[in-house]
């Protein structure tokens, strides 16, 4: 065992923060004894301590459960296999998990042909979309804290959901920095498209119908040595791609005489991870499935809730490792629910199985929000919990094996 | 009991060991073995008729790794067929993966191994996107691999260059950075040239300063081709030379090639950097210039980046050319991104086209290279994948090469004026079996220090291709009749038989680890990420490969004491 393998034993390396997909990885956490919560040092990031209040140190009791009763998971297993087994077009929603349980869901969702979304899939299809359709130009979290002298928050404050993100931007120490909020003037995207003319000449900076304000922040952003527009994807409105691509034309314009980027905010909760993963084992991101035509991408109509809403699956599996919520929908449909212990059972749900949490009872990895960066998550403490990755392989398992017994 | 199979009465064609007769080969625990005078066979394999190779390794292919992800995120047109998607596939050994540009991680281990290839190299991974690297390439089935880690854009690297440090701590630096992300070698991409584009320049020659630290790529070159040859790297520095795609660009290829000084340097897709300026149209074949060269410098190794008609994408770390070249993006899409203080990205589709001038002459010039270059153990058979085309294109490729009327007809479909007036007519060369052998298997194993794999000798890994004996040389290396890795039947008539996780190449060169105390502040006062994540280690290398051999390259024992 090397250096760096003895750092991924629990409590010997700087902690990975798992809870917002900045992961920010220089704080501590103070462990006490087990049953007490575990408590954030050197920050005071509300997200990460809401995070950690759900976690004591201890190993879990938790059991499995089948129709609220608990049980060991191979009976959890073999009902979450049955069910799985015989749906016509499994739903895999949630999708709270890391890069090895996003590996391991690949190959259910190639067994039973499930249809899989996040649960922050709309905002994720966002940026997807816009990337499709048109690329874009991004940068990451080390160029902007050494590099960027204007920082633009394209969809408000940033700070609510990202409470560390101007620390990690350099904010307060460097003195060349300008950090400033796009004014609104109209809706989001009236004022994007503005600002976008306006950065390319296309429309006259005193022209009646533009706003000072907005013609000062296109003046400065053609002099910014490097300007980047930060959005978070989750606070677009509908069809929010279009507002994506009218900021990666703001950018586009700019880079013809200066330097600018954009940084999107979003893809936490495993859904970026999953994401990543599932494009590069199949080709094609979420929102797919292995149907009966072959591998199929719907952006639009693969949509977790609205499936739900249109009775198009007939069995969710929901899964959630890094706390409590999300939760999964409310639906008709038979639930298996991959969960952190507190959740318990809802009512409705078939099958629950309690799993560890990355980067707090056991090891794994994500994506930081610039997507360039993957982080390993070390265990604080061992949970006594199964991974996710380890439950779903032995669910494909369960699944194979009764299918093959159908077949006989 | 250990079985031994006997693959009996083939052609092998085993250019490390200068072996090109009939005769049998006996496999036993993974290794190409001898039998005793009183041993024999358990199996059989009756090879009467076929030519058997070392399984192909392909040194320079973007297989894995953030900005893959991101083409194949770009481009869901190349993961269906028009509206419909594609089948899933037939075989239960298989898990669905489809694309051919830039396939899943799945599809590219499959298809590779169908075509009779055991390995394949990521060119272009870069350190803090490096677990991500190893991740893809750990889901890349069957196929062992490894990658090339990048340096030369960093901004650390570059300060060290300008404020003069001692090339010892430098040498320091590439060795941690080899360390720390398991890589096999380095690469340096438009060497100063990505991160210059950062600070707003637009172009960098071999000898123009960057804008900002005033070191020029010379330096770079040379600073870093030092430091892997005095860390005892195996792999000669990976050269992404500056201006790749301008035309007049073998002025810079022919820099880059004096600033190595003797030090042994890789040239990589040299096809994209060996353009003239003669001609109507400002735009010529540089090659026979650069083929002289490259003759005369032993100390020089290529691989051709072959373009290929049809639609691809192109992948590169070097954002200053590929936002250069973004406007002539089909479809018109394109994705850039600076990163982390150490490279850069760039994602481009492209369609070559047979009656475009510039796409002639670069498939022109891609093939003159190949046929001009005299000695095969220092060129390498590449499309750059998916840059000049995918993959699968190489038994195309080698029949290009190796029939010199069938090339003779592709070139009569060109733009009028390429077929007309091309160097490449008066080629008659025709690369033999022997030659091309060395350039998909044995000379990639030697360039990467490879002693037990790229060739057929006793102690060998037994990597395998088998390949029916047959006049179309398209046909007979797109289907081998089988395929072995590490022994195993992995293939057999283009149909996977068995998918195991293959292994992961790296080397652990010495280096005085006081310079991680400097690193360590530079990260604090500059990076995003703590440096006690940055290094990879054995247990989370395994983890990331899927469970795959880790496989450590030795390195040179002559190492820092020259």
């Amino acid at each position: 065992m090397n250096e760096s393998d003895i750092a991924a034993e629990p409590g010997n390396a700087p902690w990975t923060c798992p809870f917002c997909p900045l992961l920010c990885d220089t704080f501590g956490v103070d462990t006490g004894p087990p049953g007490t919560p575990l408590k954030l040092v050197g920050s005071d990031c509300p997200r990460a301590r809401a995070g950690l209040a759900h976690f004591d140190a201890a190993t879990s009791t938790a059991q499995p459960q089948v129709d609220g009763r608990d049980c060991d998971l191979d009976t959890a297993l073999a009902a979450a296999a049955s069910l799985l087994a015989s749906s016509r077009q499994p739903l895999f929603g949630g999708l709270g998990t890391d890069v090895a349980g996003a590996r391991a869901l690949y190959a259910l969702a190639c067994e039973t042909g499930a249809i899989c979304d996040a649960a922050q899939g709309k905002a994720l299809m966002h940026g997807l979309r816009a990337l499709q359709d048109r690329g874009g130009f991004s940068t990451t979290l080390a160029e902007v804290r050494t590099r960027a002298d204007l920082i633009v928050c394209m969809t408000e404050d940033p700070t609510a959901h990202y409470p560390e993100f101007f620390r990690r931007c350099g904010a307060g120490v460097r003195e060349d920095l300008r950090i400033e909020t796009l004014p609104l003037n109209g809706d989001l995207f009236d004022t994007v498209s503005l600002l976008a003319a306006l950065v390319a000449g296309r429309v006259r900076a005193d022209h009646e119908r533009v706003p000072a304000e907005l013609a000062a922040l296109a003046a400065r952003l053609k002099a910014a040595r490097y300007a980047v527009l930060v959005y978070e994807s989750a606070r677009l409105p509908l069809q929010g791609a279009l507002v994506i691509e009218a900021i990666q034309r703001v950018v586009e314009t700019l880079n013809r005489s200066t330097r600018a980027a954009s940084l999107p905010l979003g893809g936490g909760d495993g859904a970026s991870t999953v994401n990543q993963v599932f494009a590069w084992l199949s080709g094609l991101p979420l929102r797919s499935r292995a149907g009966p035509l072959g591998l199929e991408h719907e952006p639009l109509c693969f949509d977790a809730e609205r499936l739900l809403t249109d009775g198009a699956a007939d069995t969710l599996l929901w899964v959630s490792s890094y706390g409590p919520e999300p939760t999964p929908p409310a639906t008709e449909v038979p639930r298996i629910v991959l969960g952190h212990p507190s959740m318990g059972l809802p009512r409705g749900d078939r099958v629950f199985i309690p799993v560890s949490t990355p980067g707090i009872g056991s090891s794994g990895h994500l994506f930081r929000t610039d997507g360039s960066v993957m982080l390993p998550l070390r265990p604080l403490y061992d949970d006594g919990l199964p991974s996710a990755a380890d439950v779903v392989r032995r669910l494909t398992d369960a699944v194979k094996a009764q299918k093959k017994g159908r077949v006989q | 009991m250990t079985t031994t199979l006997c693959l009996r009465g083939g052609r092998v064609i085993d250019p490390a060991n200068g072996c090109d007769e009939v005769r049998d080969l006996y496999v036993r625990g993974g290794r190409m073995v001898e039998l005793a005078p009183n041993e024999r066979a358990t199996e059989e394999i009756d090879l009467n008729g076929c030519i058997v190779m070392a399984g192909g390794i392909d040194m320079h292919t973007h297989i894995g790794g953030g900005k893959v992800n991101l083409a194949r995120m770009l481009l869901p047109e190349d993961h269906r067929a028009n509206a419909n998607p594609l089948a899933l596939p037939d075989n239960v050994l298989e898990l669905a993966s489809c694309g051919t540009c830039t396939p899943g991680t799945l599809a590219t281990g499959y298809r590779y191994v169908e075509m009779g290839y055991t390995a394949a190299f990521e060119p272009a991974m870069m350190a803090c996107n490096a677990r991500h690297t190893h991740m893809e390439m750990g889901d890349t089935p069957i196929l062992d691999h490894g990658a090339y880690v990048m340096l030369g854009n960093d901004e650390l690297f570059l300060r060290m260059l300008a404020e003069r440090w001692d090339f010892e701590r430098i040498r320091d630096y590439a060795g941690w950075t080899i360390n720390a992300s398991k890589a096999m070698g380095v690469k340096v991409v438009n060497p100063g040239g990505i991160s210059a584009f950062k600070f707003n320049q637009r172009k960098l020659d071999v000898d123009e300063n960057h804008v900002h630290w005033q070191v020029t790529p010379r330096q770079v070159v040379h600073t870093l081709a030092r430091a892997l040859r005095e860390l005892g790297v195996p792999h000669p520095l990976h050269i992404h030379g500056s201006n790749l795609g301008v035309a007049g660009n073998i002025q810079s290829t022919l820099d880059t090639i004096a600033a190595l000084d003797g030090l042994p340097g890789h040239l990589t897709h040299i096809q994209f950097h060996a353009y003239g300026t003669e001609g109507p149209k400002k735009f010529s074949s540089a090659a026979l210039q650069l083929a002289e060269v490259v003759n005369a410098n032993k100390n020089v190794s290529i691989d051709v980046g072959q373009i290929m008609f049809g639609q691809t994408v192109t992948a590169s770390g070097d954002t200053m050319r590929q936002h250069a070249q973004s406007g002539l993006a089909d479809p018109r899409k394109w994705i850039g991104a600076d990163i982390e203080c150490e490279a850069g990205c760039g994602v481009v589709p492209f369609r070559y086209r047979e009656q475009s001038y510039v796409n002639a002459l670069q498939w022109v010039i891609g093939l003159e290279i190949f046929l001009l270059v005299d000695d095969p153990w220092r060129v390498v058979l590449t499309t750059d994948h998916p840059n000049g085309g995918p993959f699968t294109s190489y038994p195309h490729l080698i029949r290009l090469l190796m029939d010199r009327s069938f090339r003779e007809e592709q070139l009569a479909k060109l733009h009028p004026e390429v077929a007309a007036q091309a160097a490449l007519r008066s080629i008659t060369r025709e690369l033999s079996l022997y030659e091309i052998a060395i350039m998909t298997r044995a000379g990639p194993a030697r360039l990467l220090g490879l002693p037990d794999r790229g060739h057929l000798g006793t102690g060998a890994a037994a990597d395998i291709a088998v390949y029916r004996e047959n006049p179309d040389r398209e046909a007979m290396f797109a289907t081998p009749e089988y395929v072995f890795k590490d022994g195993l039947m992995v293939s057999r008539a283009g149909r996977v038989t068995a998918a195991p996780v293959g292994g992961t190449h790296f080397v652990a060169p010495d280096y005085d680890r006081g310079i991680e105390q400097r690193l360590r502040r530079h990260l604090a006062a500059e990076g995003s990420v703590n440096f006690d994540h940055i290094a990879i280690g054995h247990d989370e290398l395994c983890q990331c490969c899927n469970g795959g051999r880790l496989l450590p390259a030795a390195c040179f024992q002559e190492a820092s004491s020259s």
